[in-house]
């Protein structure tokens, strides 16, 4: 009975988020709050309901109902455990309800914790949310139901995808969710903002932990999503401007700007405008990758739903949600108080600068994204928009973004000394000229581009901690004081920090492991040797292991240093998954430092006297780890900026009065 | 069909709860007041908070201040008039709480599936395992089998009945995994290695393949008058060209069969086709279900009626009514076999292990 409950609370929450909308849309007309707090806690309901359903499919995976018709098509009962809980969300009709999950999650918070919005704007709010629910429930009850039944169900199920059986990958979509729909809050915020006509700085400092959560979400789950494709297809590669991996970049890099334009909102009251409409765009951008993904317009690993009739809903979907949040913009946004006025040269303008430059960096990537699709549509020849676009357009924009980075945190609010903050940053431009200039001189092969980006990585990381050193002085006063002003740095001065190093941190692994990794392909036979970037691998054997749900063959290379001495035992592997005829690689990395040392076992061929021969790749990818490294840094500096605001108010309740300052007003609890 | 409702019946009272609990409570509480103000106190705070720390200097902390201030200031005059909770018709909340549910059950009813029990995987095996085998189709009994054989992993027998179910089944991938495991547990066996070069032929769509020719190799190690290895062998040869060379071994093995072996017709039939012209034989891979696999056992026990003198057969033959759950016939043949083998403690003990073997 347990499915067909998770079947009812799924409908349950349609109707819920219907009431929630109607309520919270007539307590703001009314001025009720006894109508608000009906919306809210249909909002909470919804969710509760919602989280019964969707344990109620996992339970359907983990049990192997193939009475189900989407367990039928997305498991088998060889299949561990783990990924069969993971295939209750690696369907398509899975994922749509975990989306509807995060989407019912994010309005219950909204619901339950945003106590310090006005009245007004959290009706608003709450009632967009119910609406941005309705739309996607009734998108999965009546076209994408997950617990659709069959009569006749069959003896074994059809498997999932076994690329998608992978620890990462069981993560990549439930934090790509979380980014990807706690944008939706912040469009529901603006629409509430819209509505009331009000985008003050208050309203920046509401949309903020939202935005926060979900960048970070959205952070974290790209970088598994990378590095899902590096250590599982077996390329040696990270990231290549497939549609899909656009898809989840696109929202983050408007998440991006969203964060910076919502301080410059919140500290001067300025560019509302600007602030409201990235935060539609946003939530637009998530919609436009669940569409790109899910519909199967795009022919790819991801896209497994192949059905014309689900990409047309969901393209209303996200044609009348974002249209309608757009002509509201296009009506109201005119109208609103425009902010605090500012120099050219002030930390506003550099933060205006940031968002035109992220703005153009996604139109490229859009573009980018969408070009073929049109051009097949209209001209009906498909074309391919590959790495060359992306490094023509894109790589000149971010270079020239982050080369500007350091300099925005040193300028003052307002009118700023651009020489002033120049002069702070002679370290760090010093440190990143002495870095490209020894790349230039020391490492072969000689590159220009990998000499750049080396300087870069050390004027972003260092030009980050001089903003930390200017601000606790280091240097010019006293030891005991810098520590003080360390102690009382803000939270989310330690975020931002975290976030521009990381930054660093991924320009330093990206720019070395583009321009210095090397590759070697060989057909070996068992106990035969290739050499890749010094390093030699031998061959030692193959030997058939038996998994639970599939057969391989397994191979052990010894891998050795350049001085001779063994470095690692790798047994990369080559998977034949029986039940849907699959063929994976398995790839063994054998890490060195920061790098990597790579290893894909291919094929087996016969030799010309029969004996088997297997192709083996080696690659060396310097500095690896950082690209993977970078924006775990970035996603954590995000949570540490998310804990700021609470410590703070706490802080402000506590706050001792020093002997040096006169007495400080103690913070109105929230 | 109760626990449903139940859980229907709970989750909607909690739902209605839930919304009334807040409504009540939002009732109350009365009013509410614009909550912007102790934001901008805050950040007022905030600011000076900074410039105690000596974060922000004096003038940066001054215009910083008074900016704040002047927000806060407008903020007030801006504030409307509070929320109040005045005219809120209870009964119609009380109806909204309670119509949601009925709405959504309405909605279910209409489009679900209601009274569809759950079918996890264990109890569908369960049930196929309780049915006698011979209403079981092909996949069915291989579900069965499976359990079988992880229950027994020592045991080649249920192995190889699971892959007959499996190539029945039209999957010889699986087939082929489930004769590597027999013949890991009994490598002497020549008909487990027979069906193995079977089920590696008709992966390759029945083209005898380096592999499947290896595996009909061994089976002649065992058992030098494999009569299938024998013959496939031979028909490897012919498509590859040898013709004179395969139709000799077909001869001689047709010379080896009894002139009652259901084979010798179909070996006839296969040479008459390369004897008339260039087209291969055509040897359709045969498709075995739970009746094959019935069969199969009545095969065997009607060679043994002919010829009583094989104790390995018996066993087996004890061994399959076994596993087929067949127990009056698993001791019809048990007690033939004791009392064939009465002075053999060895194979006694044989059958009676047999014997015991667990039905499917």
């Amino acid at each position: 009975m347990i499915v067909e409950i998770g079947a009812f609370a799924l409908i349950l929450s349609l109707i819920l988020s219907v009431l929630q909308t109607g309520a919270s849309a007539l307590a703001r007309i009314r001025r009720s709050p006894v109508l608000a707090a009906v919306g809210e806690g249909a909002a909470i309901g919804a969710f509760g309901v919602l989280a019964v359903s969707f344990a109620a499919l996992v339970y359907a995976f983990v049990v192997s109902d193939f009475s189900v018709a989407n367990v039928t098509a997305n498991s088998h009962t060889a299949k561990p455990l783990l990924y069969r809980i993971g295939g209750a969300w690696g369907s398509h009709e899975g994922s749509m309800l975990m989306w509807c999950l995060a989407l019912t999650g994010f309005g219950a918070l909204l619901a339950g914790y945003g106590r310090g919005l006005t009245s007004a704007l959290k009706a608003v709010a709450v009632a967009t949310q119910g609406a941005l629910g309705i739309a996607f429930l009734a998108y999965t009850v009546f076209a994408s139901n997950p617990f659709w039944r069959l009569s006749q169900p069959p003896v074994e199920g059809r498997s999932l995808n076994p690329l998608l059986q992978d620890p990462a990958l069981l993560l990549h979509p439930p934090f790509l969710y979380v980014g990807y729909v706690g944008l939706s809050v912040v469009f529901s915020l603006a629409v509430a903002a819209l509505v009331e006509g009000r985008a003050d700085a208050a309203w920046a400092r509401w949309i903020r932990p939202w935005t926060l959560a979900a960048w970070a979400g959205l952070t974290v789950g790209i970088t598994l999503g990378a590095y899902w494709a590096y250590y599982e297809l077996g390329w040696g590669g990270w990231w290549f401007w497939d549609p899909v991996e656009n898809a989840s970049f696109m929202p983050w890099l408007i998440a991006t700007a969203l964060l910076h334009s919502a301080v410059v909102t919140e500290r001067r009251g300025a560019l509302p405008g600007w602030t409201i409409f990235l935060a539609l765009g946003g939530y637009t951008f998530s919609m436009l990758g669940a569409f790109l993904v899910r519909s199967g317009v795009l022919t790819s690993v991801h896209a497994f739903a192949v059905d014309p009739t689900r990409g047309v809903l969901l393209l209303t979907i996200l044609g009348v949600t974002s249209g309608l949040g757009f002509a509201l913009f296009a009506w109201r946004a005119p109208a609103m108080a425009r902010g605090g006025l500012f120099a050219p040269i002030s930390r506003e303008s550099a933060l205006v600068l940031n968002n035109i430059l992220l703005a153009a960096a996604t139109a490229t990537v859009l573009l980018g994204t969408l070009y073929p699709l049109i051009r097949e549509a209209i001209a009906g020849e498909a074309i391919s928009v590959g790495p060359p676009f992306f490094h023509l357009t894109f790589t000149p924009l971010m270079f020239l973004l982050l080369i500007l980075l350091p300099a925005g945190p040193l300028l003052a609010w307002k009118r700023a000394d651009a020489g002033a903050a120049l002069q702070r940053l002679w370290v760090a431009a010093l440190l990143a000229a002495a870095a490209g200039a020894a790349t230039l001189a020391l490492v072969q092969p000689l590159s220009l581009f990998g000499a750049a980006g080396m300087a870069l990585g050390v004027w972003l990381i260092v030009g980050s901690l001089t903003e930390v050193a200017e601000r606790i002085r280091l240097f010019k006063v006293p030891g005991a004081e810098v520590l003080r002003r360390l102690g009382g740095l803000p939270r989310g001065t330690w975020g931002m920090t975290l976030a521009h190093a990381g930054l660093g941190v991924f320009v330093f692994g990206a720019v070395v492991e583009t321009t210095w990794k090397s590759e070697t392909s060989e057909v070996l036979a068992q106990g035969q040797r290739l050499s890749v970037a010094g390093y030699v691998l031998v061959l030692e054997d193959v030997a058939p292991v038996l998994g639970p749900n599939y057969e391989a063959e397994q191979a052990t290379i010894r891998a050795f240093a350049p001085d001779g001495s063994l470095v690692c035992v790798a047994q990369p592997e080559r998977r034949l998954y029986s039940a849907g005829g699959q063929t994976t690689s398995e790839v063994a990395i054998c890490p060195r430092g920061l790098s990597h040392l790579y290893a894909v076992l291919g094929e087996r061929r016969a030799a010309a006297d029969g004996s088997p021969i297997w192709l083996i790749t080696g690659y060396w990818n310097p500095w690896a780890l950082l690209i993977f490294l970078g924006p775990g840094l970035m996603a954590l500096g995000g949570v540490v900026s998310l804990t700021d605001r609470r410590l703070r108010l706490a802080a402000g309740r506590r706050a001792t009065p020093s002997p040096a300052a006169p007495a400080q007003p103690v913070s109105e609890p929230a | 069909m109760i626990v449903f409702w139940i859980a229907v019946g709970v989750m909607s009272a909690a739902v209605a709860g839930l919304i009334l609990r807040r409504a009540a409570r939002a009732a109350a509480g009365g009013g509410d007041a614009d909550s912007t103000l102790p934001l901008y106190q805050r950040q007022l705070s905030e600011i000076e908070d900074l410039a105690e720390r000596g974060l922000i200097a004096e003038d940066e902390r001054r215009s910083a201040h008074a900016e704040a201030a002047r927000r806060l200031l407008s903020a007030a005059d801006a504030a409307g008039p509070a929320w109040t909770a005045a005219k809120t018709a209870r009964p119609m909340i009380v109806a909204l709480a309670v119509v949601a549910p009925v709405l959504a059950l309405g909605l279910y009813l209409g489009i679900g599936s209601p009274g569809y029990r759950d079918q996890p995987y264990a109890d569908r095996l369960d049930r196929w395992r309780a049915a006698p085998p011979t209403q079981l189709d092909a996949p069915q009994m291989a579900a069965v089998l499976r359990s079988v054989t992880s229950e027994r992993p020592d045991d080649p027998e249920p192995y190889r009945f699971l892959a007959i179910a499996e190539m029945a089944s039209g999957d010889p991938g699986a087939a082929t995994r489930a004769l590597r495991e027999a013949l890991r547990l009994a490598p002497d066996r020549a008909d487990l290695w027979e069906s193995l070069g079977e089920a590696l032929m008709v992966t390759a769509e029945g083209e005898v393949t380096p592999q499947s020719a290896a595996a009909f190799q061994r089976a002649l190690e065992k058992d030098p008058q494999a009569a299938t290895a024998r013959f496939h062998l031979a028909r490897g040869r012919i498509e590859a060209g040898e013709v004179e060379a395969g139709l000799a071994e077909w001869r001689a093995l047709l010379a080896d069969l009894p002139a009652a072996d259901p084979r010798r017709p179909v070996l006839q039939a296969a040479m008459a086709d390369v004897a008339n012209g260039p087209r291969q034989p055509s040897i359709a891979p045969e498709t075995v279900g739970a009746p094959e696999i019935a069969a199969m056992v009545e095969g065997l026990a009607a060679r043994l009626a002919a010829e009583p003198d094989d104790p390995e057969g018996w066993v087996r033959l004890v061994r399959s009514y076994a596993v087929l759950g067949d127990a009056a016939r698993r001791d019809a043949a048990l007690a033939q076999a004791r009392a064939r083998y009465a002075d053999n403690p060895q194979i006694l003990t044989q059958l009676a292990q047999a014997a015991a073997a667990e039905p499917m």
